[in-house]
C-alpha cells in the first residue's frame, strides 16, 4: 500500500466513524429539536404557522402479514380527519406488544416517550407519576377533553388518579369479562357425556378424554396449558377452592396465604402427575404449543381469555385442521357454597398518560378528546360500510381483510385508546358486536361469544381499588409477578410426593422476597378506606 | 554523508522521539483513532453513569437532579435472597462452562492441526463454525423440540423402551443440556485462536522429531500443547476475569420456570429489577458489584499465572 492509498483510507475510515458518531448525537436531539422550536406556538391558531407532530404509541403485536403500523387505513384516517384540521402530523411509535413496559421505562428514561404513551400496568403509571414524569392533566381535560369526560365519566377517571389528580386517562371497558373455560362439544357427545358442572365431573371427564380418545388423534391432550403467564389460565379454578374468610382477608391476603389456595394447586398437581395436562406446559413461554395443540385438535379442554376461541389466530387453523372441532364455554369450578366466583375486570382498560418530555400536551389531550367522538370511533372500530363490515340488524359484521385494511388488534383496541371491546351503547349489543366483528360474521361463534360472557360474568368480583399507589408493590411487584409464574409452574410439575414442603417453601421465599411487605401495605390501605367511608 | 545523516538522525530522536514518531506514522495513527474514539465514547463516557448506584435514581430527574442515598442501595441488593440465587448460579454455570467448555476448542483444535486432506479440513472447520452465527433464540427454539418431553429425543427414547430423559426440567440433564449446548456453540469459533497459535510453531520441530521416530501423540504433547501454551494462559487468565458475568441470551432462553433455581443468573436479575421494574438504581449496583469482583479475579489470575513462571496478559 503506498502513502496516498494509505492517507485515502484513513481520512475515508476516520470520516465515515465522525460521521457516524455525529449522526448518533444528532438523532436524539432530532425527535426533539422540531418539538423544542413549535413549543410556543399556540395550537390554537392551527391552521397557520409550523406543523406539529404529535407521536403516539401504538403496540407492534407481530401479526402475519400486518401493514405498516404507521400508514394504513386507520393511521391516515387519524391524519385526515384530526391531524389536517389541527395542523398537525400523527406519527406513530411501535412498542412490542410482550416489552411493553421495558420499552416504556426505556423511552421514558430516555425522554423519547411519544407524546401519548400507554401500558396496561397501573404501577408503572403510579411510579411514573411519583417520580414527576408525567403532565397533571386535570386543567387540560377541562380546557380541551369536555368531550372525553363526558364519554369516560367519573369512575372510569378515577382509576387514573394519583394524590387526587389526574395522571393519566383510563380507556373505557365495555366488556367485562375476564378468563374462560372451553370444553370440545363434539367429544362430550361422542362419548356420551353431560356438559361437567363441577370439578368431580370435570375430572371424570379428563380422564375419559385420556383413556379413549375420542378425537381419535395422535397425542390427545386432555387439558391444555402453557407456562404460566401468557393467554392461558386456569380459569377461575384457585378462587373455586378458597374457603370462608372476611372481607378485608379476601381483599389483601396473598392469594398463597388464602384458606384452601393449596388444595387447588394440589389437584392440579395431581391431573399433571396423571397425564391430564399438557406435559412441557411450562417450557411452552410463548404458548405456541399450546395453540399448535388446540388448532391442531388434539385438546379436550382449555382456559384463556374469555373471547380467545374467537380470535382469528386460533379460529382459522382449528376450521382448517379439525373442522368438526366444537368448543364451548362451560362453568366448571363450583364452589363449597356453590357459586362459580371468579374475578372480572374492573371498568378500566390501558392507561394513557402524557410524559413530562413532551412538547404537545395540549394536542395530545384534544386528540383523546376527538376520539371520545362516537364517528370516530366507530370508524376506527368498524371501518367503512361495505368494505370492513356489512351491516346486520343494527349490528356491524366484519369482513376479513388483509394488507392496510387488516386490524391488528380486536376492534383496533391499539389505535382506539380511549376504549376497550366494542362501543354501541348496551353491552348485550356490545357482545354480539364485538363477537361479529372478530368472528367475521360466523353465526356460531356470535352464540359462543354471547354463552361466553354470560357465563365469565356470573358470580364475578372485582379486583378491590384502594385509590393509593401500594409502595412495596411499586418496588417488589414485578419480581412477585415472575416469582407467581415461577411457583404455578413448578408446583404443578413438582412430584406428588414433595408437594406440601415445596408449596410451603416457595409462599415462604415469596411472603420474604416482598410479599409480607406488600400485604402489609394492602391492609393498613384497605382499613384507611373502610375507616374514611364510615 | 552517512556518518553525517546519522548524528543527525540521532539528535532528532533524542530531542523528540514521540513527536518525529507520531509525524512518521501519522496515516497510521489517523487509523487508530477510530478504536481510539469508540473505546473513549462507548466504554470510558457511560462510567459517569455508575453514580447511579449510589442514588435513589429518578428517571426524570436525571443524575444531577436525583437524591443521594450512599449504600443503601447496595445494602438493598445484599439483603435480597434472589439476588446471592443469581450469584451463585452465575459463578456455578461459568464454572461447569469453563470445566467443559475451555479444553473442547484445544482438542478440537489439535485434531484439525492433524488433519492432512486441505480441503477436508476446510469443510470441517467451516461446518464447525456455523452454529456461532445462530441466534440463541433459533437455538433454544431447537433445544425444545430436540429434548423437550415430547421431542425428537425423547420420542425416540420412548420407542426404544428407554423411557424418558427430562432434559429441560430436572437439574442435573438441564445443567448438562444447557453446557454441552453451549459447548456445541463455540467450539468451532474458539479454535479459531489456537489453530492460529498452531502455524506459529516452527515446522522444523516437527521434521526433527519425525527423525527421532516420535508417534502423532508424542508430537501432540512436546511440540503442540507447549507451542499453544502461552495462547491458552491468556485465554483462561480473561475467562477466569469474566466468571461473574455471563451472556444474557443463553440463560434467559434455555431457562424456563421448573429450573429457575438454576438458571436464574445475574443478567436476568439485572433485567429483571433494571429494564422491567425500572428500578435503574439497583441494576447499576449489580453492574458494578460484578465489575469489581471480575477485575479482582482478573488480577487475580494474572498474579497466580505470574508466580508460576507463565506470561500473564500485562
Amino acid at each position: 500500500m503506498n502513502t496516498r492509498t494509505k492517507k485515502k483510507a484513513a481520512i475515508l475510515f476516520s470520516t465515515a466513524l465522525l460521521a457516524g458518531v455525529v449522526a448518533g448525537c444528532g438523532g436524539n436531539n432530532g425527535n426533539n429539536e422540531p418539538a423544542a422550536s413549535n413549543a410556543g406556538s399556540p395550537a390554537a391558531e392551527a391552521t397557520s404557522g409550523p406543523v406539529e407532530t404529535l407521536t403516539v404509541e401504538v403496540f407492534d403485536r407481530g401479526i402475519q402479514g400486518q401493514p405498516d403500523l404507521n400508514n394504513n387505513t386507520w393511521t391516515k384516517y387519524v391524519n385526515e380527519k384530526f391531524g389536517k384540521p389541527n395542523n398537525a402530523v400523527v406519527k406513530f411509535v411501535s412498542v412490542p406488544r410482550s416489552q411493553e413496559v421495558d420499552k416504556l421505562n426505556v423511552l421514558m428514561a430516555a425522554n423519547e416517550a411519544p407524546d401519548i404513551s400507554f401500558t396496561y400496568d397501573g404501577t408503572t403509571v403510579t411510579r411514573f407519576a411519583k417520580n414527576k414524569g408525567l403532565y397533571t392533566l386535570d386543567e387540560l381535560l377541562e380546557k380541551d377533553g369536555q368531550q372525553l369526560k363526558a364519554y369516560l365519566g367519573d369512575t372510569v377517571l378515577d382509576y387514573g388518579k394519583y394524590e387526587g389528580q389526574q395522571v393519566s386517562i383510563p380507556a373505557k371497558r365495555t366488556l367485562l369479562a375476564w378468563n374462560g373455560l372451553f370444553i370440545r362439544k363434539d367429544w362430550l357427545d361422542k362419548l356420551g357425556l353431560p356438559v361437567p358442572t363441577n370439578k368431580d365431573e370435570l375430572y371424570d371427564t379428563l380422564v375419559a378424554f385420556r383413556d379413549k380418545n375420542p378425537g381419535n388423534v395422535n397425542g390427545v391432550i386432555p387439558w391444555a396449558t402453557a407456562a404460566a403467564g401468557m393467554n392461558y389460565t386456569f380459569g377461575n379454578l384457585v378462587p373455586s377452592f378458597w374457603g370462608p374468610m372476611s372481607e378485608e382477608e379476601f381483599v389483601t391476603t396473598t392469594n398463597w396465604l388464602k384458606p384452601g389456595n393449596k388444595d387447588a394447586y394440589k389437584w392440579l398437581n395431581k391431573l399433571y402427575s396423571e397425564k391430564l395436562i399438557s406435559p412441557d406446559f411450562a417450557l411452552d413461554k410463548t404458548a405456541k404449543q399450546a395453540d399448535a395443540d388446540v388448532t391442531n385438535g388434539k385438546v379436550g379442554f382449555y382456559g384463556a381469555n374469555w373471547d380467545y376461541p374467537l380470535t382469528a389466530k386460533m379460529r382459522e387453523p382449528l376450521k382448517q385442521n379439525a373442522p368438526d372441532a366444537n368448543y364451548v364455554p362451560i362453568d366448571a369450578f363450583k364452589n363449597a357454597e356453590g357459586k362459580y366466583i371468579k374475578e372480572t375486570y374492573n371498568e378500566n382498560g390501558l392507561f394513557s398518560f402524557i410524559p413530562k418530555s413532551s412538547k404537545h400536551a395540549e394536542l395530545a389531550m384534544k386528540y383523546l378528546n376527538w376520539m371520545a367522538d362516537p364517528e370516530v370511533l366507530f370508524f376506527l372500530q368498524f371501518g367503512e360500510e361495505g368494505v370492513n363490515h356489512t351491516m346486520v340488524d343494527g349490528i356491524p359484521q366484519g369482513i376479513a381483510q388483509t394488507g392496510e385494511n387488516m386490524q391488528m388488534s380486536n376492534l383496533n383496541l391499539d389505535y382506539t385508546l380511549v376504549v376497550n371491546g366494542a362501543e354501541l351503547g348496551d353491552t348485550e349489543k356490545n357482545v354480539k358486536t364485538y363477537a361479529a366483528a372478530l368472528a367475521t360474521g360466523d353465526k356460531d361463534y356470535e352464540k359462543m361469544a354471547v354463552d361466553s360472557y354470560a357465563i365469565n360474568t356470573t358470580d364475578g368480583y372485582t379486583g378491590f381499588y384502594y385509590g393509593v399507589p401500594n409502595e412495596a408493590s411499586i418496588k417488589y411487584g414485578k419480581t412477585l409477578g415472575d416469582m407467581n409464574k415461577q411457583m404455578m409452574d413448578r408446583l404443578i410439575v413438582a412430584k406428588p410426593a414433595e408437594f406440601d414442603s415445596l408449596y410451603d417453601k416457595l409462599v415462604k421465599e415469596y411472603m420474604d422476597a416482598g410479599g409480607k411487605a406488600v400485604q402489609d401495605e394492602n391492609i393498613k390501605h384497605y382499613r384507611e378506606v373502610k375507616e374514611s367511608s364510615k | 554523508m552517512k556518518a553525517v545523516l546519522e548524528r543527525e538522525y540521532a539528535a532528532i530522536k533524542k530531542k523528540n522521539k514521540f513527536l518525529h514518531n507520531i509525524k512518521r506514522d501519522k496515516w497510521l495513527y489517523t487509523l487508530l483513532l477510530l478504536p481510539f474514539a469508540y473505546i473513549l465514547i462507548f466504554k470510558y463516557a457511560p462510567i459517569y453513569g455508575v453514580v447511579m448506584a449510589f442514588q435513589d435514581y429518578n428517571i426524570f430527574a436525571g443524575i444531577k437532579g436525583s437524591e443521594w442515598v450512599g449504600m443503601d442501595v447496595f445494602q438493598f441488593i445484599f439483603q435480597q435472597d434472589s439476588f446471592y440465587r443469581a450469584l451463585k448460579n452465575t459463578l456455578l454455570l461459568n464454572v461447569y462452562d469453563l470445566i467443559a467448555g475451555f479444553p473442547a476448542p484445544i482438542i478440537l483444535a489439535i485434531l484439525l492441526n492433524e488433519l492432512r486432506a486441505a480441503k477436508f479440513k476446510k469443510l470441517t472447520q467451516t461446518v464447525l463454525y456455523l452454529p456461532h452465527f445462530l441466534s440463541w433464540v433459533i437455538i433454544g427454539g431447537m433445544v425444545y423440540l430436540m429434548f423437550s418431553n415430547s421431542g425428537m429425543v425423547n420420542t425416540f427414547l420412548d420407542n426404544l423402551g428407554l423411557g424418558k430423559i427430562e432434559f429441560l426440567s430436572q437439574k442435573v440433564p438441564w445443567l448438562i443440556t444447557y453446557i454441552s449446548v453451549g459447548v456445541w456453540q463455540h467450539i468451532g469459533w474458539g479454535t479459531i485462536i489456537y489453530l492460529a497459535a498452531m502455524t506459529g510453531i516452527n515446522r522444523e520441530l516437527y521434521e526433527a522429531s519425525d527423525i527421532d521416530g516420535c508417534s502423532r501423540l508424542r508430537k501432540v504433547w512436546h511440540i503442540t500443547l507447549p507451542g499453544i501454551k502461552s495462547t491458552i494462559n491468556i485465554l483462561l487468565i480473561l475467562q477466569i476475569g469474566r466468571m461473574v458475568s455471563i451472556g444474557f441470551d443463553r440463560p434467559f432462553v434455555m431457562g424456563n420456570s421448573l429450573v429457575s433455581d438454576y438458571s436464574d443468573v445475574i443478567s436476568t436479575f439485572v433485567y429483571r429489577v433494571g429494564i422491567s421494574s425500572g428500578d435503574f438504581s439497583q441494576a447499576t449496583a449489580v453492574g458494578l458489584f460484578q465489575s469489581v469482583v471480575g477485575l479482582i479475579l482478573l488480577i487475580g489470575a494474572n498474579y497466580i499465572a505470574k508466580k508460576l513462571g507463565e506470561d500473564g496478559i500485562w
